[in-house]
């Protein structure tokens, strides 16, 4: 239980830059969530925390103490590994129990932890099993009780659920999140998917080649993305290309295809480049001969094309070469049909400019 | 991942000691070899043995007759393995999983004694010769090419087959489907698909099938009676009846070794092309075949297999016949075995200690170093696996060669005794152990030992109560492999042995010498049966372990 201090790590592999100058405060008892691509660096810099991968510079602490040059058997960190790495030789309390041996924890005191550990995960009465006897997701709280009994001062989880199917996943994301919770445990947690990230941590920093794109809490990455890869990369958005027509008080005017656009922007000037982005569900589908609502914009648009996705529908629509998409919930308007023009509102503070790239 | 760090010197330890041992045991004993062929009576360096010694026509007749043989065998193996490999993994073979076993057997069974059983049922006065001339065949012996070829390509086959058959069934059967979706006929798609992506594995394979070919020295020795061969000429030359010549070995002996290694190089860089589809979603299907293809297939396979079996049980029955002299007699007794044992047991006691010592240390120093290459990548662990890997490519004459001149005189003196054996023994099956235990390994999640530390126990500590135990039984799985081919080990002993140390493989050498045939199908009976049982007997935890024989 402590807070993590990551200060201007760094690590290359030959010529792959894992790792560039990361600093991060993790707070005590946080559930701190790493997100990104694939290759991006996130187990790269988990591994570090565990002591399993070398820091070119840089420093790592718990609390005050200094640990990166701590051999991993000595860091108090309790890892779940993506494969489980369920010891096959040894029963589940025996598997639990491997952690408190290394710590010389006496067989009474041993056999009494192994067993609220396991009440703990659920898997009370399992103690005699065999792992493979056991299903992915017991195998995965097996994995769970063995770091959680060693009561861990941090808890790594590196894509935990990522072997398991989809309604498992739910489960045990809820279940992870619970016990960290209850025993107020530091957590990282390693996922390149973004909703699991979403729905369980406190904040997350997303990562893309090595580098700390962004570090906020689920709202301000999925709502306030720091640059378009973060935007993109926490779901599907419009990004449009447009230049800026004028700029007063806060409030600019950009051009995108042929519709104009306002947002709220600090800074910008008449024909700056920039890309705009609105999420398609921040876009309203105005009823026919309707005005926006109060303090909305709106624009016109030709409709492209339309997906009826079950739980929403979801529309193309042609801004005159730029294609911008729009999310209802159900289904679309009746007078929204492919080739039919349409009106779209939406408050100017959901938009949010940067400058091209 | 590398786990490779300042601190954790036990890598770094076992590295040194690998490489320490490898130093002083095989690659200084070379050096030696290397080094008297070098220099004169005077002590001189000097090129002057090299030139005495290539300029003789029998000499250089020894390097033609070697290489036509090795390469024979080579392309002979290959164009029985090749097809083998493809009606086993993918034409409906019946009695499969009995053909993986028996395919297998040649590899760890003695060769030399199919060679000899070859020629108690085709040399001069054999039963087949005898039988094919009466029936007015004019067949002479089996001596010679023919035989030698014959019977590498019995011994050496499962060599090409087993990678082959690997690399077989590891073909995505989406590439497959994908070429005839294309538009190539089956056949197209075998010839540009499949076998581009199984050459590699049918290389690696043909390869240690031209190495073992070359460095062979009992097959070479029942068979190739007056005709010159490189890895006999280095022991006549070093132990023959006009006197030890160790200049003149050392120079047949590096030209053989720097032949062999050169191949065994090529191999390696074979073996690391050897990349099939990781992501291999469906296994390649069981080809339908019209009955008549596919009764050609099953005899061919079962064929293959049974023949290459016959000889040693040719042997078995043979050693329970009547000799006198060389002749054979038909009626059945015991009497050879009972000659043998009255000559002396010692040698049986000695093959099952020096092998089991052997096997022993082997593994001690060869798991670590297995487990060191194949879990903490460095230049220097890569080193480690280079030199573990050399000793496959050094004959063993050369080697007993190497460790006589190296560990005769000065400050550690071994000959004599059967420390040297076991050494040579180790130095020999150490490729072997360091690729079984890196195989096994391999089967082993990395994150296990992972987890093992994360948990507090330091990697020494993860290896000895995690790793070896989860290694344990292949690694006796591969203790009992090497143990059985030690039992068998021909070229290295006759070097080395001396005085009471002599081996069941030393009396077969000898009574092979002299006219003790009667003797020599009992021993090698003898042998066989010590090697082919312990192999029943640990047949499942080698399968569960899925140990490569190679
Ligand atoms: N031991 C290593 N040797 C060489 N390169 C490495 C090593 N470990 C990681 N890399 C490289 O560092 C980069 C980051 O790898 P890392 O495993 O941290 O990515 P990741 O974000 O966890 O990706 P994924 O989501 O696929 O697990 C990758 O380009 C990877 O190839
Ligand atoms: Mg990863």
């Amino acid at each position: 239980m402590a807070a993590i201090a990551l200060d201007k790590i760094d690590r290359k592999f030959g010529t792959v830059h894992a790792v560039r100058d990361v600093s991060l405060e993790i707070r005590d008892g946080e559930f701190f969530t790493l997100l990104g691509p694939s290759g991006c660096g996130k187990t790269t810099l988990m591994r570090m925390v565990a002591g399993f991968c070398e820091l070119d510079s840089g420093s790592i602490r718990f609390g005050a103490r200094r640990i990166d040059a701590l051999p991993p058997h000595r860091r108090n960190t309790g890892m779940v590994f993506q494969s489980y790495a369920i010891f096959p030789n040894l029963s589940v309390a025996g598997n639990v129990a491997y952690g408190l041996r290394a710590r010389g924890v006496a067989s009474t005191e041993r056999n009494e932890r192994v067993r609220k550990a396991l009440r703990l995960v659920h898997l009370d009465g399992y103690e005699d099993r065999w792992p493979h006897q056991l299903s992915g997701g017991q195998l995965q709280r097996v994995a769970l009780a063995r770091c959680l009994v060693i009561e861990p001062e941090v808890l790594l989880l590196d894509e935990p659920l990522s072997n398991l199917d989809a309604k498992l996943r739910v489960e045990m994301r809820y279940e992870i999140r619970q016990l960290q919770q209850k025993l107020g445990l530091t957590a990282i947690y390693v996922t390149h998917d973004q909703e699991e990230a979403l729905a369980i941590s406190e904040r997350i920093a997303v990562m893309r080649a090595g580098r700390l794109e962004q570090v906020g809490t689920p709202w301000e990455v999925y709502n306030q993305p720091a640059n378009p890869f973060v935007a993109d990369f926490m779901g599907v958005t419009n990004l449009l290309p447009g230049v800026v027509v004028s700029a007063r008080g806060g409030r600019i005017e950009v051009k995108i295809g042929e519709a104009l656009f306002a947002a709220r922007a600090e800074t910008g000037a008449a024909g700056d480049k920039v890309t705009l982005l609105i999420r398609p569900e921040s876009l309203l589908l105005l009823p026919a001969q309707h005005g926006p609502p109060p303090n909305f914009a709106s624009f016109e648009a030709i409709v492209a094309r339309i997906e009826y996705l079950g739980v929403l529908t979801r529309l193309d629509l042609d801004l005159g070469g730029v294609t911008v998409r729009v999310a209802v919930l159900d289904k679309a308007p009746d007078h929204a049909v492919p080739g039919g023009r349409v009106s779209v509102g939406y408050d100017p503070a959901r938009a949010i400019l940067f400058p091209a790239s | 991942m590398t786990m490779l760090r300042p601190q954790s010197v036990f890598p770094l330890a076992i590295t040194a000691l690998g490489l320490g041992l490898l130093g002083l045991f095989f690659v200084y004993p070379l050096f030696t070899v290397f080094k008297v062929s070098f220099i004169d009576a005077q002590a001189h360096i000097t090129l002057a043995n090299y030139a005495k010694i290539l300029s003789k026509g029998f000499y250089q007749q020894a390097f033609i007759n070697s290489f036509a043989i090795g390469i024979a065998s080579t392309i002979g193996t290959t164009l029985l393995g090749v097809p083998l490999a493809y009606c086993v993994a993918r034409l409906p073979v019946p009695g499969k999983s009995a053909v993986l076993v028996l395919i297998a057997l040649p590899l760890v069974l003695p060769s030399f004694i199919a060679a000899y059983a070859l020629v108690l049922l085709l040399g001069r006065s054999g039963v087949m010769t005898v039988w094919l001339q009466a029936q007015g065949i004019p067949f002479r012996s089996i001596y010679g090419m023919p035989g030698l070829v014959a019977v590498y390509m019995l011994t050496l086959y499962p060599y090409v087959v087993l990678p082959t058959l690997a690399a077989f069934k590891a073909v995505d059967a989406s590439m497959e489907e994908a070429g005839q979706n294309l538009g190539a006929s089956r056949w197209r798609v075998f010839w540009t698909v499949v076998l581009p992506i199984v050459a590699p594995s049918v290389m690696s394979g043909a390869l240690l099938v031209l190495i073992e070919s070359l460095e062979n020295f009992g097959v070479a020795f029942v068979l190739a009676e007056d005709r010159p061969i490189l890895s006999i000429e280095v022991y006549r030359l070093f132990a023959g009846e006009v006197g030890s010549n160790p200049a003149s070995a050392g120079v047949l002996g590096v030209s053989l070794i720097l032949c062999t290694t050169s191949v065994l190089l090529l191999q390696r860089r074979y073996l690391s092309k050897r990349r099939f589809a990781t992501s291999t979603r469906a296994a390649p299907p069981i080809h339908k075949v019209g009955s008549a293809l596919n009764l050609l297939a099953t005899v061919f396979v079962w064929g293959t297999v049974l023949v290459a079996l016959v000889p040693f049980f040719a042997v078995l029955v043979i050693s329970f016949l009547e000799f006198r002299g060389p002749v054979m007699h038909g009626n059945f007794s015991v009497a050879n075995f009972q000659d043998l044992w009255n000559r002396s047991s010692r040698p049986l006691f000695n093959t099952v200690f020096l092998a089991s010592a052997a096997s022993l240390v082997a593994a001690l120093v060869g798991v670590p170093i297995g487990y060191v290459v194949t879990r903490f990548r460095s230049r220097l662990s890569h080193l480690l696996d280079m030199t573990a890997m050399m000793p496959f490519a050094v004959s063993g004459t050369v080697l007993g060669i190497g460790l006589v001149v190296a560990f005769n005189a000065g400050w550690l003196i071994l000959t004599g005794g059967w420390l040297i054996l076991v050494i040579a023994y180790c130095v020999r099956k150490l490729p072997f152990n360091v690729r079984a235990s890196s195989a096994i390994l391999h089967q082993i999640d990395p994150s296990l030992e992972e987890a093992s530390i994360n948990l507090g126990f330091s990697p020494v500590a993860t290896f000895f109560r995690l790793t070896v135990p989860l290694m344990l039984g292949g690694v006796v799985g591969g203790m009992v492999l090497t143990w059985v081919t030690l039992a068998a080990e021909l070229s290295s002993t006759v070097v080395l042995y001396s005085g009471s140390w002599s081996t069941m493989t030393t009396v077969i050498f000898q009574a092979l010498e002299g006219t003790g045939a009667g003797i020599a199908s009992a021993a090698s009976a003898v042998l066989i049966l010590t090697t082919a049982l312990p192999l029943l007997m640990v047949y499942r935890l080698l399968r569960k372990h899925q140990l490569a024989v190679l």
